[in-house]
């Protein structure tokens, strides 16, 4: 309103951001993000761009690296995959980490009598079981808000403490522990379970397959069929949904068992991918990690692929960049947070603009 | 008024997004005192033009004035400090709070707010505009009509010289909007200007002037009491409006649909038993102002709520209790009243809300997947018989006007409704081009044979397309007129109702 000024600045909304628009304004916080990982390497004592460089060599300086963050991506992807299932019909599962630890429960105890028989019946066995635990154990948060209304956020979340301790009891001097063993573990899987390698010489696992497989089948599964057709629909508008006939407990239920079952997928790939034995400590962090790289992923199946595999570069980067520069690889947690705030800025900095108006006066 | 500068003076005003103008080098002026109508189609621009008023929008060029003062609020709290006071169509109140709260809340300096004063202040307001309100009445518990006159208070406590009201008659009884006009009549008695966003014919004729709109740009600004109504419709969409009208009743045909003592729920509690029988071609008008109980006759009829009592038959058979699938299946369609709350999923194509409850059927599929091009020219065709404009089939439905939106839920109930189409409030808050529109096709499927149960608030709709109206107040027919017979007055008085609503 100052008569000296012949115009000011304001933010207003934008209706349809341009795909160009949502690009070009990501790139600038990204930019952002970038400076910021800079200066925290920087306080940490390191050369940033040292230490990037040995970020980026570590992820995918060679072909051992590379595979090596796929390995690391592979359970990101699976999580992130449920995470994004749920959040695209509004279910907020928050229980992929719980999820995880059922399916590879369940695909331990159905597979563990069977060692010596060959990997054509042990691998079925395996992956049925981890999508049966994970299903069930989602499942039941999903019969726990239709049946009595329990707010489905509460009861993931509680239910993955149980799943943990459940586990615990089973290893700690349960059925379960390795014998003579000290830690809280199984003693190793028979051979005839463990996913076999696909490229020889690197660690890279049939689990990796499997994953892009799933993002595919949910890519399908969102886009041409009647079930995705009514998982969008949730997340849009349930109510018109329910008024045309389609029942809200049968969606709720199915998108619980559909990303239960994905998380449980990430519990066997760890498992008989990975580790070769079940303890949490080959479990944990990947559902709620998951959630992270489902939102980054723009909650659609391709893009948590490459979320995830993002996310399993960083972690696989910074252990090279603390070798090689002495950083804490823990700064990578740090970086993860950082990236994933900036997203979602840059997403909502697309929506505004910064406008000229010229004044009355 | 001559030599004083007008109350609100708009000069070229420009709004555009993207390639459209919305608003198109819009000038006219409001003097003080005066009761202003902007009326136009939607779509026309008259709320991006209230937004630009109220400081929601920043134009994008030309000039705002009030009281020969340039005006260029960039925040709603900036044109109130102006002295402009709006009333949404939908009211922005705290239902929780009292009347007094409601007004007081944000008006305070620092963290307190000013009780005592705010409590004299509105007595002042309220006594001098002869409106009857009880600053400590719970908002909760008010009539909708009453709502009204708190934001109205709320607008005027703040000081407002210009008063907008958005459809500010939509939601009210007739009595109801009959006191509302004697309100604003005392308002610009004081002095105080006000802009009346409508297109009910019946209001805009109480304004001094009219502001038509068309496509963004003003088409003139006439003295009401030198036009008529037919000369503002005709000005607002471009041509003369030709009226529908029920041809003599069709063949009377075999008997769709029979309620014996049918006890809709509302809200947990039973409403009053409906009988009624309907016949093929047949369209029972169902008069009434909204919330007395035809939302849950409808959704009870669509198979959305079980009825606590009583049967109902379709076609013959036994359809009690069924659910909104299976009363799908049996060729009933159910337009909705909330449009945008129970007929469409914005984030779905055209093509896609057109499929909206019929998914799993075989006939939409290709094996396990949805018949892609099936669903797009099918979306195509209905765009084309239902004059749906603003986009094709890959258009995200949640960008349509409200009067092309509800094309698409009638393209989509139409194709589902083989013996009966239920439908609520269908012309509500939709132009008049897009009302003629709707009232053809429903008499068209009339003619098809299909039975028609029409809920609407406007008694011009129904006298124009019903074979019989039925009048509901407080959750029961209250009687019903063969529309031969109908006597407005006798209706109006129903509509009113026994135990009708605090006013």
């Amino acid at each position: 309103m100052t008569p000296a000024a012949p115009h000011r600045w304001r933010i207003e909304v934008v209706r349809d951001a341009t795909p160009r628009r949502r690009a070009l304004s990501l790139a600038a916080v990204m930019l952002l993000a970038l400076a910021l990982c800079g200066l925290l390497l920087r306080a940490a004592g390191a050369d940033p761009g040292t230490a990037l460089a040995a970020l980026v060599r570590g992820a995918f300086g060679s072909l051992n690296a590379a595979t090596e963050t796929l390995v690391r991506a592979t359970p990101l992807i699976f999580t992130g995959l449920a995470a994004a299932t749920a959040f695209r019909a509004r279910v907020w599962n928050i229980g992929a980490e719980g999820q995880v630890f059922a399916g590879a429960i369940c695909a331990y105890g159905l597979s563990h009598g069977l060692a010596g028989l060959s990997p054509l019946v042990q691998l079925p066995v395996v992956l049925a079981g981890a999508m049966i635990g994970g299903a069930a154990w989602a499942g039941l948060a999903g019969l726990l808000k239709t049946a009595c209304r329990v707010d489905e956020v509460i009861s993931t979340v509680m239910l993955n403490y149980i799943i943990v301790y459940v586990l615990s009891m089973l290893l700690l001097k349960g059925p379960w522990s390795e014998a003579g063993g000290f830690f809280e573990q199984t003693a190793k899987v028979d051979p005839g379970s463990v996913l076999p390698v696909i490229l020889p010489g690197t660690r890279l696992h049939l689990g990796f397959a499997l994953a892009l497989l799933a993002a595919l089948a949910m890519q399908v599964l969102l886009a041409r069929t009647p079930l995705g057709y009514e998982i969008r629909g949730a997340g849009s508008n349930l109510r018109a949904l329910s008024v045309q006939g389609a029942s809200a407990a049968r969606i709720l239920i199915l998108v619980m068992i559909l990303s239960g079952l994905l998380a449980g997928l990430a519990g066997a790939t760890e498992v008989y991918g990975v580790h070769g034995r079940l303890k949490a400590g080959a479990i944990t962090g990947f559902g709620y990690a998951g959630i992270v790289v489902a939102i980054l992923g723009g909650l659609r199946p391709w893009g948590v692929v490459g979320a995830a595999i993002f996310f399993g570069a960083l972690v696989n980067g910074g252990t090279y960049m603390q070798i090689k520069t002495g950083v804490p690889s823990a700064l990578i947690y740090a970086f993860e947070a950082i990236i994933l705030l900036a997203c979602l800025a840059g997403w909502a900095a697309a929506g505004l603009r910064i406008r000229k108006v010229a004044d009355a006066v | 008024m001559t030599a004083a500068p007008p109350r609100l003076e708009v000069r070229g005003l420009t709004k555009r997004f993207g390639a459209l103008a919305a608003n198109d080098g819009v000038s006219f002026d409001v003097a003080a005192g005066e009761l202003h109508c902007l009326l136009g189609e939607n779509g026309a621009g008259k709320s991006t033009l209230s937004a630009c008023l109220f400081g929601l929008l920043a134009p994008d060029a030309g000039e705002i004035r009030l009281d020969g003062q340039p005006l260029n609020a960039a925040t709603p709290a900036q044109a109130i400090a102006a002295g402009i006071g709006m009333v949404h169509q939908h009211f922005v109140l705290v239902p929780a709070f009292t009347v007094l709260e409601n007004i007081v809340v944000g008006t305070g300096r620092g963290w307190r707010a000013d009780l005592a004063g705010g409590r004299r202040r509105i007595a002042d307001i309220c006594g001098r505009y002869g409106l009857a309100l009880d600053p400590d009445r719970r908002v909760a518990d008010l009539s909708v009509g009453e709502k009204q006159w708190v934001e109205v208070v709320k607008a005027l406590y703040l000081g407002a010289r210009l008063l907008i009201l958005d459809e500010p008659t939509a939601v009210l009884t007739p009595e109801e909007s009959d006191r509302l006009f004697a309100i604003i009549r005392r308002l610009t008695g004081e002095g105080i200007a006000v802009l009346l966003i409508s297109h009910k014919m019946r209001e805009v004729l109480q304004s001094d002037r009219v502001t038509v709109l068309r496509r963004g740009r003003v088409v003139a600004t006439v003295v009401t009491a030198d036009a008529s109504g037919d000369d503002l419709s005709r000005l607002m969409i471009g041509r003369a409006v030709a009226p529908a009208s029920a041809a003599a009743p069709a063949a009377a045909g075999g008997e769709v649909l029979r309620l014996d003592r049918l006890v809709p729920d509302r809200a947990g509690r039973a409403g009053a038993p409906i009988s009624l029988t309907l016949h093929a071609g047949e369209i029972l008008g169902i008069a009434g102002v909204a919330g007395n109980g035809q939302d849950e006759l409808l959704e009870t009829l669509a198979g959305l709520r079980p009825p606590l009592a009583g049967t109902m038959h379709l076609m013959g058979l036994q359809a009690t209790g069924l659910g909104a699938h299976a009363l799908a299946e049996r060729g009933v369609g159910y337009v909705p009243s909330d449009r945008f709350r129970d007929g469409l999923v914005p984030d779905f194509t055209i093509a896609e809300n057109l499929l909206l409850g019929r998914q799993w059927q075989a006939a939409a599929r290709r094996g396990p997947f949805l018949g892609a091009a099936q669903m797009r020219a099918r979306a195509r065709a209905a765009i084309a018989d239902f004059a749906i404009a603003g986009g094709g089939p890959d258009t995200r439905s949640g960008r349509l006007s409200g009067g092309n939106a509800q094309k698409l839920i009638l393209a989509r109930e139409f194709a589902k409704a083989r013996h009966l189409l239920l439908c609520n409030q269908p012309t509500r808050g939709v132009d008049i081009g897009a009302t003629e529109f709707i009232h053809r096709e429903l008499l068209r499927k009339r003619a098809e044979g299909c039975a028609i149960i029409l809920a609407s608030e406007e008694l011009d709709d129904l006298l124009a397309l019903s074979d019989r109206i039925a009048v509901m107040s407080g959750g029961s027919i209250l009687g019903t007129f063969p529309k031969a017979g109908a006597d407005l007055s006798a209706i109006g008085r129903l509509m009113a109702g026994q135990g009708g609503r605090a006013a």
